[in-house]
């Protein structure tokens, strides 16, 4: 598959992309992650980045709040453009990026702290220390994520107490609480049950209405129910991306078909 | 685990027991003086007057009674085997000398004889055998001019005698005979001199010190009086009030305490302070209530601060001056009319009107005790009660001063000056080389610290001792500018470095360290450079005795600066090791989640980092903590060794562990010194169980309030 592959057909939502990725490769090392990769973001939709284990979804999430920062040894090529401005500008801020980025991990990952002070931690750290301004971004923050009622009474209890997708929720709380515009989810629900995973579909459905998510999964039917648009990533290359219907029940690629109808993946 | 540490446990409590268990004293022999109608005669009934010794061996015992002959007995069958007039027609005094073997006695009409008594030792068969010489006899006249002698007490030196009469007409008669013997002829020249004072009461009770030319002595209304003996005279007169009339007088060994037994039964101890010229004194420092009535006899022991005190009607008690201890009470059967100790203080001697009677003395360490160990002890010769350890000493008359308190003030104080040197450069070096060096770099570094973990501590102590102090000492006023100047270089190297543009800083992953490492070096060097400078112009030229000048506090060359970087040295790798580790334990993802929300990486090692690693973290300085308390060569190198009670960082200290490595080849084995520096393992054991047990419960606390769980 080479590198002249054609972007799939822009619509309306597609003019106006948060994320703008342009022809972005990487390398852990010599080892090659991304090539070359390009795609568009479109604001308030669900994006799914979907394909199978190591064709760099993960890595691709990570690259757009930069927190593949963290890891030695990595080459960037290419550019991502999150409103207009490349995020690997020498003069961004990445803390500020970050801020706008939030991120939600594949494994809960709450502080060892109160449940309410899991929430309100971007709050504290960005300077708001008024009780009240603390208390109203907690509650909010809670409900946006569905948690509030099972939680109130509980506010000061350890997070860790909390049920594995209360624990998830909890982290989408967190991430929301500072407001972000973008979520990125990196399979938010692969260590939890049905039920936990439904509300946490039901939950993507509301953010949508503020925020601009970006989900990696490894399920076909979450990608399939719970996302406007997907993309299919396989051994680091974009292989198609398009409206989720049309990925899904029109596949321009052998590949795409292939993968979505379980033939290897 | 467990049993090796009961095992532990049982031994040290073995050695440490026999040193809180009182003493004994047991009769032995006994030599029955003869009824009066009884017609086989052992020996003749003792009335009120006698004066005792026994000999180093305990075989014999000699007497010197109301009539004049000093009569030598064997204690196995009673029998007389030495029998010699010392005065004829009697004595109406009699005493034995004061710390040599011999009796002194005068009689009525000034006649005084002083007669030292040789206990000669021959092994015929192998076996020890005592043959009892009289050594010297000295007779002297004393003026007395009509007035009858009261109070009697003499002394045999080297080179001659000293002795003391106090007459019933108020006034003290010294005389004092020098003996020169001629190196060529042999011949010997006996000088006698002769003075006379009066005193502002009749004397009752005379006593001499052993071997300081002092004369103590009490009237009868309770006053006790002091002199010194200067050219064959007494001058300089101190005088105490006793609360209750002194009912005896006896010098402790070195002749600088005093024990006074009054009527009330009370033994009080008094001291004979000198405070140079002027500040001669006698002070009150401690009583003994007795064994019960007024007390008849004291006799100080030859080897140590123990007592014995004789009250009335027999009773008997066994006490210790410096440990304020009350060791043995009991009763004898019949008053005792003379007590003395044998040499060896392992016996004793009472005269009673049913005869003489040995008592073993079984104290093996009187002196020891937890009042001696944990409070202020009144020691002779000193201003006022302290803190003090000096186990051992020159002569036979040192005092022991068993005080723990400066070891183990020693051993916090090395312990603290250590891990301020140790926390922050270990915590901090490792939160700085998990969390912000590059991996690069982190791959160097951490092995290299582990490395120095591996430095045996007796190297470190011997650079440290040896090659730092006297260095530290020439740089000290650099040394201390570096205090302030480092922190400031650092932190203006670390601006320095984000200014550089962002191309340069880069290119250099790891630049950052190695151009504080410049920063660091430049600094240190200017310090250096600068301290003769410094010590120029602000210390006058010398800062030792600038600081003596003007703090009053003396400079050590090994003192606890030198040992805390010594010690910090060796405790800093134990400390980073740990903390590192837990550190890097804590979950990547919770850092991750933490930078994803924008926090900065300062902000997430403090928030979220350091929360979770605090028990690993407070681990780590615990264990540090329990490796610097238990350090003993370093601080044995580097640290001077004095046991003082102060926290200067210009003083040296003494630790327990030290201690016990310093003193232990020089404590004889199941003696009160080997037996206290078990004392002391015994609290260093304590004090790292303490703090390790404290610490364990505060870091299960971080954990549960840290992990959540």
């Amino acid at each position: 598959m080479s590198d002249a592959r054609p972007i799939p057909e822009p619509d309306a939502d597609l003019e106006k992309p948060v994320i703008d990725v342009d022809a972005l490769s990487l390398w852990y090392g010599s080892a090659q992650a991304l090539r070359s990769v390009s795609l568009r973001v479109p604001e308030r939709r669900v994006t799914a980045l979907i394909g199978p284990s190591g064709c760099g979804k993960s890595t691709l999430l990570r690259c757009i709040n930069r927190l593949n920062d963290l890891v030695d040894g990595v080459r960037i090529e290419g550019d991502i453009r999150f409103r207009g401005e490349s995020v690997f500008a020498p003069e961004r801020d990445v803390n500020a990026l970050r801020r706008r980025i939030g991120m939600v991990f594949q494994r809960s990952n709450p502080f060892p702290k109160s449940i309410y002070e899991n929430v309100v931690y971007g709050s504290r750290i960005h300077g708001s220390l008024r009780r009240s301004d603390l208390d109203g971004v907690a509650e909010r923050s809670l409900r946006r994520a569905g948690l509030w009622d099972e939680v109130k009474d509980r506010l000061h209890e350890s997070a860790l107490s909390l049920s594995g997708g209360q624990q998830q929720r909890l982290c989408i709380a967190r991430a929301v609480a500072i407001e972000p515009e973008v979520v990125l989810l990196d399979e938010p629900c692969s260590a939890l049950d049905p039920i936990a995973t439904a509300r946490i579909e039901e939950l993507m459905q509301e953010l949508k209405e503020s925020y601009t998510l970006v989900v990696v999964t490894h399920n076909m039917q979450q990608a399939a129910r719970a996302s406007d648009y997907t993309a299919f990533l396989y051994l680091g290359e974009l292989i198609e991306f398009g409206e989720t219907g049309q990925v899904f029940v029109n596949p321009k690629e052998r590949a795409t078909e292939d993968y979505i109808s379980g033939r290897f993946g | 685990m467990v049993l090796s540490l009961a095992g532990i446990i049982v031994f040290l409590v073995a050695e440490i027991l026999p040193l809180f268990v009182p003493g004994r004293v047991v009769p032995d022999a006994r030599i029955e003086a003869r009824a009066r109608t009884e017609a086989r005669a052992r020996i003749d009934a003792i009335g009120s007057m006698t004066a005792v010794v026994v000999d180093p061996r305990r075989t014999h015992v000699a007497t010197l009674r109301e009539d004049g002959t000093l009569r030598v007995l064997d204690w196995t069958n009673g029998s007389t085997v030495l029998e010699r007039e010392l005065l004829a027609g009697g004595a109406a005094l009699v005493a034995p000398l004061a710390g040599s073997p011999g009796v002194a006695g005068i009689a009525a009409d000034g006649r005084a004889v002083i007669a030292g008594i040789d206990w000669r030792v021959s092994y015929p068969d192998g076996i020890a055998e005592v043959t009892p010489a009289v050594a010297s006899v000295m007779a002297l006249e004393v003026e007395t001019r009509g007035a009858a002698p009261r109070a009697l007490s003499a002394r045999l030196d080297p080179g001659g005698a000293t002795l003391v009469v106090a007459l019933d007409d108020g006034s003290l008669s010294l005389v004092q005979v020098a003996v020169d013997v001629n190196d060529f002829t042999g011949e010997r020249e006996e000088t006698v001199s002769a003075t006379r004072i009066s005193t502002p009461a009749p004397l009752d009770h005379l006593a001499l010190a052993p071997e300081d030319a002092e004369v103590f002595a009490s009237a009868s209304d309770g006053r006790i009086f002091w002199w010194e003996v200067e050219d064959g005279t007494p001058v300089g007169m101190r005088q105490a009030r006793s609360e209750a009339p002194v009912t005896a007088l006896e010098p402790l060994i070195g002749g600088r305490a005093l024990l006074a037994g009054r009527s009330d039964g009370v033994v009080d101890v008094w001291f004979a302070l000198s405070r140079g010229r002027a500040g001669r004194e006698l002070v009150h420092v401690r009583r003994f209530d007795g064994p019960g009535g007024a007390i008849g006899h004291l006799a100080g022991s030859p080897r140590g601060r123990s007592f014995l005190a004789a009250g009335a009607g027999g009773s008997l008690g066994l006490y210790h001056s410096t440990a304020h201890r009350e060791l043995w009470t009991g009763h004898t059967g019949s008053a005792i009319s003379a007590l003395a100790w044998a040499p060896k203080a392992n016996a004793a001697a009472i005269a009673s009107a049913r005869g003489l009677e040995r008592l073993r003395v079984d104290a093996p360490h009187p002196e020891a005790g937890l009042a001696s160990y944990f409070s202020r002890v009144w020691y002779e010769g000193h201003p006022e009660p302290e803190f003090i350890w000096q186990s051992t000493g020159g002569s036979d008359e040192f005092e022991p001063k068993l005080s723990l308190v400066p070891l183990v003030t020693g051993t916090l104080k090395g312990t603290i000056y250590a891990m301020l040197l140790a926390i922050p450069l270990g915590v901090l070096g490792a939160l700085y080389t998990s969390q912000f060096m590059a991996p690069s770099l982190q791959r160097v570094v951490k092995p290299t610290v582990e490395l120095m973990a591996s430095l045996p501590s007796v190297v470190l102590g011997f650079l440290a001792g040896l090659w730092l102090a006297p260095r530290l000492e020439a740089v000290l006023p650099g040394m201390l500018l570096l205090l302030p100047s480092l922190p400031v270089a650092v932190l203006l190297a670390g601006a320095a470095w984000r200014a550089l543009p962002a191309r340069w800083t880069l290119r250099f992953q790891g630049g950052e360290i190695l151009f504080q490492a410049v920063a660091i070096s430049g600094v240190v060097w200017l310090c250096v450079r600068a301290s003769p400078a410094i010590e120029a112009a602000l210390f006058g030229g010398s800062f030792a005795t600038w600081l003596h000048a003007t703090t009053g506090l003396e400079y050590d060359q090994r003192n606890a600066i030198v040992a805390g970087i010594a010690m910090g040295f060796a405790v800093i790798p134990i400390i980073f090791a740990i903390s590192e580790d837990a550190v890097s334990n804590v979950p990547r993802s919770l850092s991750a989640a933490s930078l994803a929300l924008g926090a900065t990486p300062w902000q997430t090692m403090v928030r979220v980092v350091l929360p979770a690693a605090s028990p690993g973290i407070f681990a780590a300085v615990m264990i540090g903590f329990g490796r610097a308390i238990g350090e003993t060569m370093i601080v044995l190198m580097a640290t001077g060794n004095t046991p003082l009670l102060d926290w200067s960082p210009f003083n040296g200290f003494r630790t327990l562990s030290a201690n016990i490595a310093v003193e232990i080849p020089e404590a004889p084995h199941g003696g009160t010194l080997y037996r206290t520096l078990f004392v002391s393992a015994t609290l260093l054991f304590a004090l790292t169980f303490a703090i390790n047990g404290a610490a364990e419960l505060v870091r299960e606390r971080l954990r549960r309030r840290f992990s959540g769980a």
